[in-house]
């Protein structure tokens, strides 16, 4: 490969190789972030581990995801061997001239981030799930692992996510990981436990036994000693004196002559320097090294570390994007939780079993609802999220219930009504839904389908859920 | 003629003087020291506590206003089943500057994971487990070194306490600043689980309790019970503590006697305990008490009686009247039986007929009238009436005989030293010291 083919423009700091340009950045003045997004890479200069790690963070917390999806290549210096930034990076060069050897592989992240359907998520958490599944999804992995990183306030890090928090914040990460795992779009493997403190949720934490009354770890510890024949009973140092090595007690004047002939030492006592007390059991406590919180280490929280696989419902949400998580549905007033409504059907198909009667379920699909999500903000996605609820409620009998599935598929129960009835509302309902898009969202097309399914006394209800959901 | 027309007959035909002769034991001792004299100090001590209502008053405020730490001390070995029973009741009192120590005597069931867990959520303040048991004295000695309170207040794990105890068992120390040590009023809670139990209720309605009250207006009270006894911490500190027993709360209560200071009963200060169920629990259980009548009135402290510089009339009084009206009088039963049988061999059932019905016509006659004279009950005394004719054999022959065998065990054999209660590493030496 030949260095004539790889231009450098010194006073622009950008570099090119056949039609590919990339921004160098060697400095502080020189990280215009928002620059980024017209050129193919960035190349970072990796001298300095501390400015390395600050511009890929940089780039790896953007909101946007012509920033945060950039390939990042490392030229020169240790840097890239820190374990935090080499899980964010995707190359390293040690000369310009080496840079026709990554630029395929920049070129093809680059293809995989055009693929995807970028939206915008309800939520900051559901934001941070779509980004992770983006990056993962451009990066082709399929596997998130945790590093120990002795620089992370959790002392494991998922250095993607971490980007997106402060330090003090970083075990946010962990809950964002659990919502993820809770929507099915990874499975997880047990891999170790940490303990953050009460406090500030940093895992920097001292262990030291303490006194029980005052907390100080300076401390005292002696044998009590037990004289048989006056049952005397007193640390060690009340049997002796300044003149020789003999133990004499101090209540009957006798010498102390064999252990466990006419003496013993049947416990250990602590005094505590600080306050005096004594005491035998010493309390355990971790002093957070972050915040100075002295924490009993019964109220530290405790948090699984696991291995995340990506599942095929997290596959398509990394193309698709992932626009809300259960919490963010379930706060809109008139739904009831996905799990309340699949307890409900159990019971609804137990009962017909007995009275033979027709019940159904209904499912309500937005077809487009990406291209919808992509176009629109947060605000206004669970604004129509909370209209749609609404027309379908106005519509429908008190009795019955509305669940989201996913931000895209509604589920309502229609129980004890004859089925065609059941779907000339849902005829009804559609076209209310139609004209209700039409007049917020004049803009746009939006696709909604709907089926009803009769529930069917043989079969499980969870199975019937799964058969509509698919539609 | 029937038996009962010649028992009639036979007490008819008795003049004063023959009356004498026959019952002289009754009349002498019984009659004479166990309700005359506990009636007429029984009257005094309830108009002396009418009298001294004010200072009672001023001594309670100024408890208050000082507010002192008490320091309960709760030694024992196997007690975790009923350490947390205790603690509730404990925390139920209306005295509430306390602290609560539990030492474990090297427990061999769950007692050190039920007290480090009641520690570790604040129910009691200090658990301390000896991993070698070294009796009963040791352990409290253990405790007694981790207070920090003005009192010292020793229980037993299997009592509860009415909701004042605390209160009222410390009050005394503020009624007069000579008084070293203070004991409680126990009762018995199981009262009605079998007729050991119920018999045992009715002594310590009477002898123990009442008993306790007579004893103690007469300055001459000697035992500071170990199931609810207050100290003050300077005078454990002074007396370094107890010694090895079994009775060691009787030979503590002597010590602080021979600190100079005084020993009360408060009546007010109540405690339930579980009494032994059965007649042989009862049996062990009495023979260990009588033995250290002889261990520790006769011989560890025997110095009482003579002229030392620890020499004081209340306790060589309280001495004279535990050895004259327990060992004394038990042996002078005898002399009495064989008197009866030689003397007046024909008249036996009579004799008897007439003793079992002297005894429990004072037997009655001292429940129901000393009722006036009780502050604390835990039940109707309407309960106990049923069984007050046996109480007649219960002192009169079982208790007795127990007695009688505790002192020839321990005169003769000094067999109070072989007793489980206490580690044999421990006796052995107690033995050999005469301690």
């Amino acid at each position: 490969m030949a260095l004539e083919n790889v231009k450098i423009n010194a006073s622009s700091g950008t570099i090119e190789y056949l039609n590919t340009k990339y921004i160098y950045v060697s400095q502080s003045r020189d990280l215009k972030i928002d620059r980024s997004v017209s050129y193919a890479g960035i190349i970072i200069d990796g001298k300095n581990l501390d400015f390395t790690k600050m511009v890929v963070k940089r780039i790896r917390g953007n909101q946007n995801s012509e920033i945060y999806l950039k390939p990042i290549i490392i030229l020169n210096g240790n840097a890239h061997r820190d374990v935090f930034i080499k899980n964010l990076i995707d190359g390293v060069i040690f000369s310009f001239d080496q840079i026709p050897l990554i630029n395929e592989h920049v070129s093809e992240i680059n293809n995989l981030s055009k693929e995807i359907t970028i939206i915008n998520s309800i939520s900051f958490e559901a934001m941070i799930v779509s980004k992770l599944l983006y990056f993962m999804f451009t990066r082709n992995l399929k596997m998130l692992e945790p590093v120990p990183y002795a620089l992370s306030n959790t002392n494991y890090s998922f250095p993607f996510l971490a980007c997106n928090f402060s330090d003090f914040e970083e075990f946010q990460v962990l809950e964002m990981l659990e919502i993820a795992t809770q929507e099915g779009l990874f499975k997880h493997k047990f891999l170790d436990r940490i303990y953050l403190c009460s406090n500030c949720k940093s895992s920097h934490l001292s262990f030291r036994e303490a006194c029980p009354k005052c907390g100080s770890s300076h401390t005292d510890t002696f044998d009590i000693v037990h004289h048989f024949p006056c049952a005397y009973v007193g640390p060690i140092t009340d049997f002796t004196n300044d003149i020789d090595d003999q133990l004499n007690c101090p209540k009957c004047s006798k010498k102390l002559k064999h252990i466990g002939v006419d003496y013993d030492k049947p416990s250990v006592l602590h005094q505590c320097k600080n306050c005096d007390n004594r005491f035998q059991d010493f309390h355990v406590k971790a002093k957070c090294m972050s915040c100075t919180f002295d924490n009993p280490v019964e109220t530290l929280v405790d948090k699984e570390i696991n291995e995340y696989t990506l599942t095929k419902k997290g596959e398509s949400y990394a193309l698709q994007g992932y626009v809300s998580t259960p919490k963010d549905i379930e706060d809109i007033i008139g739904t009831v939780k996905f799990d309340t409504f699949k307890t409900v059907c159990r019971y609804e198909v137990e009962r017909l079993r007995q009275t033979e009667g027709s019940s159904n379920i209904v499912a309500i699909n937005i077809v487009n609802a990406g291209q919808f999500y992509a176009k629109v903000g947060s605000n206004a996605q669970q604004m129509l999220l909370k209209d749609l609820v609404g027309e379908i409620r106005s519509s429908i009998r008190s009795s019955d219930m509305i669940t989201f599935y996913s931000s895209s598929v509604i589920l309502v129960t229609m129980f004890e009504i004859p089925t065609k009835i059941s779907q000339r509302i849902m005829d009804d309902v559609l076209k209310l839904l139609e004209k209700l898009i039409q007049n917020n969202f004049k803009d746009l097309v939006i696709e909604i389908k709907s089926n009803v399914h009769q529930l069917n006394y043989n079969l499980s209800s969870e199975l019937q859920i799964n058969q509509l959901i698919g539609m | 003629m029937t038996g009962l027309d010649e028992f009639f007959d036979y007490v008819n035909s008795l003049g004063a003087e023959r009356f004498t002769r026959i019952f002289w034991f009754f009349v002498f001792f019984e009659l004479f020291r166990y309700m005359v004299i506990d009636l007429v100090v029984l009257t005094i001590a309830k108009i002396l506590k009418v009298l001294n209502r004010k200072k009672t008053q001023e001594a309670l405020n100024r408890f208050y206003l000082e507010q002192p730490l008490v320091s309960i001390i709760i030694p024992g070995k196997n007690e975790g089943k009923h350490i947390f029973k205790l603690v509730k009741s404990l925390r139920e009192q209306n005295y509430k500057n306390v602290e609560i120590i539990v030492v474990d005597d090297g427990s061999d069931d769950d007692t050190p994971t039920i007290g480090r867990d009641m520690e570790r959520n604040g129910f009691i303040d200090k658990f301390v487990r000896n991993e070698f048991r070294g009796g009963k004295a040791s352990a409290a000695n253990l405790a007694l070194r981790l207070t920090n309170g003005k009192f010292i207040v020793h229980l037993d794990a299997d009592c509860s306490y009415n909701y004042d105890a605390i209160q009222q068992i410390i009050l005394p120390f503020y009624m007069d600043s000579k008084i070293g040590g203070v004991g409680g009023n126990v009762m018995v809670r199981n009262y009605k689980k079998s007729l050991a139990a119920t018999l045992q209720a009715i002594e310590y309605y009477d002898t123990i309790s009442i008993g306790r009250v007579v004893v103690s207006q007469l300055g001459i009270y000697r035992i500071i019970s170990g199931a609810f006894g207050a100290f003050r911490a300077d005078a454990m500190s002074q007396i370094q503590g107890w010694d090895i027993g079994p009775g060691l709360d009787g030979d503590i209560s002597v010590k602080i006697r021979k600190m100079g200071y005084k020993v009360k009963f408060a009546s007010d200060a109540v405690c339930l305990t579980n009494a032994p169920d059965t007649f042989r629990k009862l049996a062990k259980q009495r023979l260990r008490w009588d033995k250290s009548l002889i261990r520790f009135r006769v011989r560890k402290h025997r110095d009482v009686f003579y002229p030392s510089q620890h020499f004081n009339f209340s306790s060589f009084f309280s001495f004279l009247e535990n050895i004259t009206y327990n060992i004394v009088l038990n042996v002078k039963w005898y002399i009495y039986f064989i008197d009866m049988v030689f003397n007046f061999p024909h008249e036996l059932s009579f004799i008897l007929t007439m003793n079992f019905f002297l005894y429990t016509c004072t037997n009655y006659f001292k429940f129901l009238v000393f009722s006036l004279y009780r502050t604390e009950k835990n039940t109707s005394i309407s309960y106990f009436l049923a069984y007050i004719p046996l109480m007649v054999i219960y002192f009169g022959y079982y208790l007795r005989i127990v007695r009688s065998i505790a002192y020839i065990q321990e005169f003769f054999f000094k067999k109070s030293y072989d007793d489980p209660w206490n580690p044999p590493k421990t006796s052995k030496y107690a033995k050999e010291l005469g301690l």
